[in-house]
């Protein structure tokens, strides 16, 4: 039988997330946390696949903030059932290099035990994301005006 | 007392909805239902914002075999709480033009009133999605992916 996760427990793990305060993090992560976020990896490096909780804390302090800076989450709504939470919201962010402003949509599911993390899955509008971090629409094929006009966000 | 949308709603409507029996959505669906799938509207036409009954219903019905054609969508986590669910899942479909498999993750948010949908969020691996459909990669080999390209080196 899962232990349920208090709420106070998410909405603190999730407040040092959107926050990037790795310090307050740390403690909520499962040292064998395995840690997703859909995407291209090659265009998105941070996108994959990773397993334990140092892996991870190196993800989020120095490989994404290569990429992109200023880094915050804007949660919209949050869902807690049983062990799980799942986080519907925005990613906003300025790209490391140039500071274009970044935003796009992410949904955040998460599971935990004893308090701590164990997984995260994170689905991004990952089309959305590469446009905006390359700064520039992706060829279409023909036929397919990449009229920026033509692009909804959500 | 605020609504709270039952287990069993959801689970029911998930059901149907992952067998897409269009007239059994139906009858969850609120009039005044709004359908948002994120993602590019001029290469994925079933994206974008969709309002009421009538056009929900022809979005499942029509718009989206148009494209795609689902034959299985798994739940890989559903949780309820309050008036609101949040799932996660593994959706495979066959390109309606030439039967090519495809499988991508999809997450939703909803928001049900009175056992009914009003309001969805589906968030996909857009940018996944849309190679899937156009059936080869958006970047080309001498373009910006792989080679680094106007992205920052990570």
């Amino acid at each position: 039988m899962t232990e349920p996760v208090p709420r106070a427990v998410v909405e603190d793990f999730y407040k040092a997330l959107a926050s990037c305060d790795m310090h307050a993090l740390a403690p909520y992560l499962d040292d064998e946390v395995a840690w997703a976020i859909s995407g291209p990896a090659d265009v998105l490096p941070f996108c994959g696949q990773r397993r334990g909780k140092s892996v991870v804390l190196e993800l989020l302090n120095r490989d994404i903030p290569l990429l992109l800076e200023k880094r915050r989450l804007n949660p919209e709504t949050m869902v807690i059932d049983g062990d799980r939470a799942a986080v519907i919201g925005k990613l906003t962010a300025t790209r490391s290099d140039i500071g274009h402003a970044i935003s796009y949509r992410i949904a955040q599911f998460m599971r935990f035990r004893d308090g701590k993390a164990i997984e995260y899955t994170s689905i991004i509008d990952s089309f959305d994301a590469v446009e905006q971090v390359l700064g520039h629409p992706l060829a279409r094929p023909a036929g397919h005006p990449a009229e920026k006009d033509d692009f909804i966000s959500v | 007392m605020s609504y709270e949308v039952p287990r069993s709603v959801v689970e029911a409507f998930y059901a149907v909805y992952a067998a897409r029996d269009v007239d059994k959505i139906a009858q969850y669906l609120h009039d005044e239902v709004k359908w948002t799938i994120s993602g590019p509207v001029d290469l994925l036409p079933f994206c974008g914002t969709h309002y009421g009954k009538a056009a929900v219903i022809d979005l499942v019905r029509r718009q989206v075999p148009q494209v795609l054609r689902t034959f299985s969508f798994v739940a890989e986590a559903i949780l309820v709480q309050g008036d609101q669910a949040a799932m996660l899942s593994r959706q495979s479909s066959r390109r309606t033009e030439d039967g090519r498999t495809m499988s991508f993750r999809v997450a939703n948010f909803m928001r049900f009133r009175d056992d009914k949908l009003v309001e969805n969020l589906s968030l996909i691996d857009s940018f996944d999605a849309v190679e899937q459909v156009l059936g080869h990669p958006l970047v080309p080999p001498d373009g910006v992916r792989g080679d680094g390209g106007d992205l920052v080196a990570v």
